[in-house]
C-alpha cells in the first residue's frame, strides 16, 4: 500500500507542476489494530486503515489547502488552488533538498505482530497481570493498540521524503468493586518497539488500586505535591507547551514573551524538543513541511533559550523554522506543534522527593481546563496518597491542587524515573519524555 | 457489491450479526487570526466500517478504500473469530424495530451553496465587532461539515441520512497583570442560517474577557455554588450523563450501577438526553440504525433510564434507545450522549443568590472531567463571581470545583426558570458533537479550588 501512497503524492506534485504552481503534498498512511478490555475480558478487536493527501498550493504568494483520498488528486489540487485566492499573502519559502537524520522509529517485530494478530495475546497478558495480583481486582476497561504509519512529503522544489514508524500502546483500568462506588487506578505505557512487559502493566495497575483501600485525611494548605510522570506530562503539555509556541510569543499570549535568557526554571532543569532521538514517541526524520528534524533547546540549566516555529510563523517572527510544523492528519495544514519534548533535571531518586508532609499524585482530573495563556491551574489529584515523613500512607480523596505552572517550574525538583508518556485527548496528542516531579509552590484544598 | 450483498456474505460465513456504515464527509474549515486568513481548507473523505459479531466476539474494520469493502469484511470476520476465542461472557444485540428510510436534516440555507468568499466575509465582519481596547488578540474559526451516511444491518435496517453541522468559535485574549482568554462556540445541526447566532453571543464573550482582566484568584474550600445554564448543562453531561452511559454501567464503571428506580438526586432534578431536539448533537438515527428518541435519565430525582446501544441494552435487559455514535467511519460506535438538559425549575436568579452566605457564581464551562466508577468530577468555569451574604461581590478567575456526583446531585437546592444551552465536543476516546443546557442551579456545597 506504500506504493499507492507515494504514487498518489507524485501524481499530485505532477499536477502542481503542470499548472506551474508551487506547493507541497503530504501523504499519510496508517494501519492500526486495537483490542478492547471490558470487565476482565478481551471483548473485541478493531482495525482501521487510512490513506489520504493534504495539498498546499502557493499561488501569487497566497496559500490554499485541500485534501483528498488517492485517485482524487485533481479535485484536491483544484480545491487548494481555488482557496489560495482568499488567504493571506505570505512568501512561504519551502525547503530545498537536504540530508535528514534517521532516528530509529520502526521495529519489524511490531510490524510482524500486526500481521499475525499477536495483539490479542498481549492484551490477555495485560488482563492476567491485573487479575492474578489479587482476586477482587478486575481490569474493567482498557485497550491495546498497535500501529504502523507512513508519512510522505514532497514539494515542487524537488524534496521527496518518506519515513515509517511503529507504535504500541496499552492502558488498563483496574477496579475494586464496591457497594456504592468502586475504587480504580490505571496504568498506561507506550513504545515504538516491542519492549513492553504486558503482564507488568496489568500488575502495576492492580498494585496501585490495591494501595487505595485505606483512606487518610487530606492535608491542606501550601504543601509539596509529588506528581508521577503521566500526570506531570499532562500539566506540562497544557501549561508550558503553549507558552513556547512562537506565535503566542509574537502575539503577547505567552508568559514567556520577552523573557529569553531569563531564569524560568529551577537550577539544572533542561527542556528540549528532540525528534532525532532513537525510539522517541514523536521522533522522525522530518517535520510535516519537510524540514529536517533537529534538537531544539528550550530551557537550558533553568534559562529560557528558544521557542518553536513552523515555516509560516518563522517568516512572521523573522526567524527560521525549528522543524515544528505538524499536521495531525492529512486533513490539516501544518501548524506549530511540539514533537518530542524531553525534560531532565537533577535526577534525584523519587523517594528523596517525598516530603515530610504532602501528597503523592498519580493522575489529574481537569488538566485540559488549565488556562493556556496564564498557566493557572486547579485540578483534582486522583488517585493520590498522603505522604508523611517521606513515607506513602493511605489514599486521599478530592485533593484540589491549584497553582501557576510557569511559577511552579521555578522551584520544581525532578526525579530520575523517566517515562515516555503518551495520551490522546480528542485530536490532541500528548507526547512527553519526563520523570516524576515535586511541586513546591501549590495549594492543596478539599477536605 | 452493495452493502446488503456484503452483509449477506458475512452472514453466510456464520456471523451472528453484521452492520456496515458508509460515510462521506464534506468539510470547510476557516481560521481568521488577528485579521489574517490563517487557515483556508476544504476537502472530502469517504470510507466505511464493517462490524461483525461471531458467536460472542466482535471484529470491527474501518477502511478509507471503498473498493476494498469485501476485504474489510473478510478481515472483520477473522478478527471476530479471534476475539471469540478469548471471550467467555455471552454477547448479544437487543432487538429493535427495523427501518428503511432516507432522511435529510434540514438546512434553511445550504452551506454548500455559499461561496468560501462569503464565509470569509462573515468572519471578517464578526471580527470588526470584537475591536475593543482590552482585546489584544482575536481568533475566529468557522467549520461546516455535511456527513452523508448509509447504514445497513443484518436485521434488515437500511438508513440513508444527511447530517449538516456548523460551528463558529470566538476566542479573544487580553492582558492586565495576567493574560486572560474568553471563548465561545456557537452553532448547531443545520445550515448557514446558524451563523447569525455568533452575532448574538459576541457581547457575552467580550464582557467575559473584560471581567476576567479585573478578576482575582478564588478562595479555596467547601462552599455553595450557583452554576449558570451552560455550566449546569456541562455538569449534567459530565458528572451525571457519563455515569448513565450503559457501556460504563455494564462493565462496573458507573456509580449508577444497580440504582435504577432509586433516588439519585434532589427531587427538583430532571435530566434528559434528547437527540431529536434542536441542538449540535442531534441526529435522526444512531450509528446502529436505531431511531433516535428522548431519554429521561432522571425524573424528579429518580434514576429512570440509561443511554443504551443494542449490545449493552442486551446485557442490562433494557430497551435500546439510540445511544450508539461513532466519530467517523474509522471507528466503531460507542455509547454517547447527544443534547443533555437539566430541566428548568421555578425560582428567580435573585432568590438563589439570596440563599448563599459564602459561595461562587460560576458561568460558562472551561471544561471538565469525571471518574464515573468512583463518582467524582472536576469542572472549570470561564467566568465567576464571589458571593457573600446573599450578594455578588467581585469577579474571580480560574475557578475550578469538584465533588462526588451522587452527593452533589442531592445537594441541588434551587433551579431557576429560564433554559439556555451551549455547544461542545465530548471526548471519550472519540469526539462527538453535543449540546448541554439547563437553568441557573444552586448546589449547597462543593469544593472550590483556589490559590488563597
Amino acid at each position: 500500500m506504500n506504493g499507492k501512497l507515494t504514487d498518489s503524492v507524485k501524481k499530485a506534485l505532477e499536477l502542481l507542476g503542470k499548472k506551474n504552481l508551487n506547493g507541497d503534498v503530504f501523504g499519510i498512511k496508517e494501519r492500526n489494530i486495537s483490542y478492547s478490555i471490558k470487565k476482565g475480558e478481551l471483548s473485541e478487536s478493531s482495525e482501521y486503515e487510512d490513506l489520504g493527501l493534504g495539498i498546499r498550493v502557493i499561488k501569487d504568494g497566497k496559500i490554499g489547502f485541500g485534501y483528498c483520498t488517492p485517485g482524487k488528486e485533481e479535485k484536491g489540487v483544484r480545491r487548494a488552488e481555488e482557496l489560495s485566492s482568499i488567504s493571506q499573502k505570505l512568501e512561504l519559502n519551502l525547503p530545498d533538498e537536504e540530508e535528514v537524520p534517521e532516528p530509529k522509529i520502526f521495529d519489524k517485530k511490531v510490524e510482524k505482530s500486526t500481521l499475525e494478530g499477536e495483539g490479542a495475546e498481549f492484551t490477555q497478558q495485560v488482563i492476567d497481570g491485573a487479575k492474578e495480583y489479587k482476586d477482587d481486582i478486575i481490569p474493567t476497561r482498557g485497550s491495546l493498540s498497535i500501529g504502523i504509519g507512513t508519512k510522505v512529503l514532497g514539494n515542487t522544489k524537488g524534496v521527496f521524503l518518506q519515513h515509517e514508524g511503529t507504535a504500541i500502546s496499552t492502558g488498563v483500568l483496574a477496579t475494586i468493586p464496591g457497594d456504592e462506588t468502586s475504587i480504580n487506578a490505571s496504568e498506561s505505557r507506550f513504545s515504538r518497539k516491542m519492549d513492553l512487559n504486558f503482564t507488568d502493566i496489568g500488575k502495576t495497575a492492580a498494585k496501585k488500586v490495591d494501595s487505595l483501600r485505606e483512606a487518610s485525611e487530606l492535608p491542606e494548605g501550601k504543601i509539596p505535591v509529588v506528581i508521577n510522570p503521566d500526570a506531570f506530562g499532562m500539566l506540562m503539555w497544557f501549561g508550558i507547551v503553549p507558552a513556547i509556541n512562537g506565535e503566542n510569543i509574537r502575539k503577547g499570549k505567552s508568559v514567556y514573551e520577552g523573557r529569553k535568557k531569563e531564569k524560568v526554571a529551577s537550577e539544572g532543569l533542561v527542556m528540549k524538543d528532540d525528534p532525532t532521538r532513537d525510539w522517541g514517541i514523536g521522533s522522525g526524520s522530518f517535520d510535516d513541511e519537510g524540514i529536517p528534524s533537529r534538537e531544539v533547546s528550550i530551557i537550558e540549566n533553568g534559562t529560557l533559550t528558544n521557542f518553536i516555529y513552523d515555516l509560516k510563523e518563522a517568516i512572521k517572527s523573522d526567524t527560521e523554522s525549528t522543524g515544528n510544523g505538524l499536521r495531525g492528519t492529512f486533513k490539516n495544514p501544518p501548524e506549530i506543534s511540539d514533537r518530542n519534548i524531553v525534560l531532565r533535571g537533577e535526577g534525584k531518586k523519587k523517594e528523596k522527593l517525598l516530603p515530610d508532609k504532602g501528597i503523592l499524585v498519580d493522575g489529574v482530573m481537569g488538566a485540559h481546563t488549565l488556562n493556556p495563556a496564564s498557566g493557572d491551574f486547579s485540578v483534582v489529584g486522583t488517585p493520590a496518597w498522603l505522604v508523611e515523613d517521606g513515607e506513602i500512607e493511605g489514599k486521599v480523596e478530592g485533593a484540589m491542587i491549584s497553582g501557576n505552572l510557569p511559577e511552579t517550574l521555578e522551584t520544581i525538583e525532578l526525579a530520575d524515573d523517566y517515562k515516555k508518556s503518551y495520551a490522546s485527548i480528542g485530536s490532541r496528542e500528548i507526547k512527553m519524555d519526563l520523570p516524576s516531579a515535586r511541586f513546591n509552590d501549590v495549594t492543596v484544598s478539599g477536605k | 457489491m452493495s452493502l446488503k450483498n456484503i452483509i449477506d456474505y458475512v452472514r453466510e460465513e456464520g456471523a451472528a450479526y453484521c452492520d456496515i456504515r458508509k460515510e462521506r464527509w464534506d468539510t470547510t474549515s476557516l481560521t481568521l487570526k488577528d485579521g489574517e486568513m490563517e487557515k483556508v481548507t476544504s476537502g472530502n473523505e469517504e470510507g466505511a466500517m464493517v462490524r461483525v459479531l461471531y458467536n460472542d466476539g466482535w471484529g470491527n474494520v474501518g477502511t478509507s478504500d471503498l473498493a476494498e469493502l469485501k476485504n474489510a469484511a473478510d478481515r472483520a470476520i477473522t478478527m471476530a473469530k479471534n476475539s471469540d476465542k478469548y471471550k467467555k461472557e455471552q454477547t448479544g444485540m437487543a432487538d429493535v424495530e427495523t427501518h428503511e428510510e432516507k432522511v435529510e436534516m434540514p438546512m434553511e440555507e445550504n452551506f454548500l451553496d455559499i461561496s468560501t468568499e462569503e464565509k470569509v466575509s462573515f468572519l471578517k465582519d464578526l471580527e470588526k465587532h470584537l475591536d475593543k481596547s482590552f482585546v489584544r488578540s482575536t481568533e475566529l474559526r468557522y467549520i461546516d461539515r455535511l456527513v452523508d451516511k448509509e447504514i445497513a444491518t443484518s436485521d434488515g435496517t437500511h438508513i440513508e441520512m444527511k447530517i449538516p453541522r456548523i460551528v463558529t468559535y470566538i476566542i479573544i485574549t487580553g492582558k492586565s497583570d495576567t493574560i486572560q482568554r474568553a471563548s465561545e462556540g456557537i452553532g448547531g445541526t443545520g445550515g448557514y442560517e446558524l451563523t447569525g447566532r455568533a452575532y448574538e453571543k459576541k457581547d457575552v464573550v467580550l464582557e467575559r474577557l473584560e471581567t476576567l482582566l479585573e478578576a482575582q484568584t478564588p478562595p479555596s474550600g467547601k462552599m455553595s455554588l450557583i452554576m449558570d445554564p451552560h455550566l449546569t448543562g456541562v455538569f449534567s453531561h459530565e458528572a451525571f450523563g457519563h455515569a448513565a452511559e450503559s457501556d460504563l454501567v455494564s462493565t462496573g464503571n458507573s456509580c449508577l450501577e444497580g440504582k435504577m428506580g432509586e433516588k439519585v438526586a434532589s427531587e427538583i432534578v430532571t435530566i434528559r438526553d434528547d437527540p431529536t431536539m434542536d441542538g449540535y448533537g442531534s441526529f435522526p438515527f444512531d450509528d446502529e440504525g436505531t431511531k433516535a428518541r428522548n431519554r429521561t435519565l432522571v425524573e424528579k430525582g429518580i434514576l429512570n433510564d440509561f443511554i443504551l446501544d443494542r449490545e449493552n441494552a442486551w446485557k442490562l435487559d433494557m430497551e435500546p434507545n439510540g445511544g450508539a455514535r461513532a466519530e467517523d467511519f474509522r471507528v466503531k460506535p460507542l455509547v454517547r450522549m447527544s443534547n443533555t438538559i437539566m430541566e428548568p425549575g421555578d425560582m428567580e436568579f435573585d432568590e438563589l443568590v439570596e440563599k448563599v452566605d459564602k459561595g461562587v457564581y460560576a458561568k460558562s464551562s472551561g471544561g471538565g472531567q469525571v471518574n464515573t466508577g468512583e463518582g467524582t468530577f472536576q469542572f472549570n468555569a470561564q467566568e465567576a463571581y464571589l458571593i457573600e451574604d446573599g450578594e455578588i461581590v467581585k469577579p474571580l478567575r480560574d475557578v475550578s470545583f469538584n465533588g462526588f456526583t451522587l452527593q452533589t446531585l442531592q445537594n441541588i437546592t434551587g433551579i431557576t426558570k429560564e433554559l439556555d444551552t451551549g455547544i461542545g465536543h465530548c471526548g471519550k476516546g472519540q469526539t462527538a458533537a453535543v449540546t448541554d443546557g439547563g437553568a441557573n442551579v444552586l448546589i449547597s456545597e462543593v469544593t472550590v479550588g483556589g490559590r488563597e
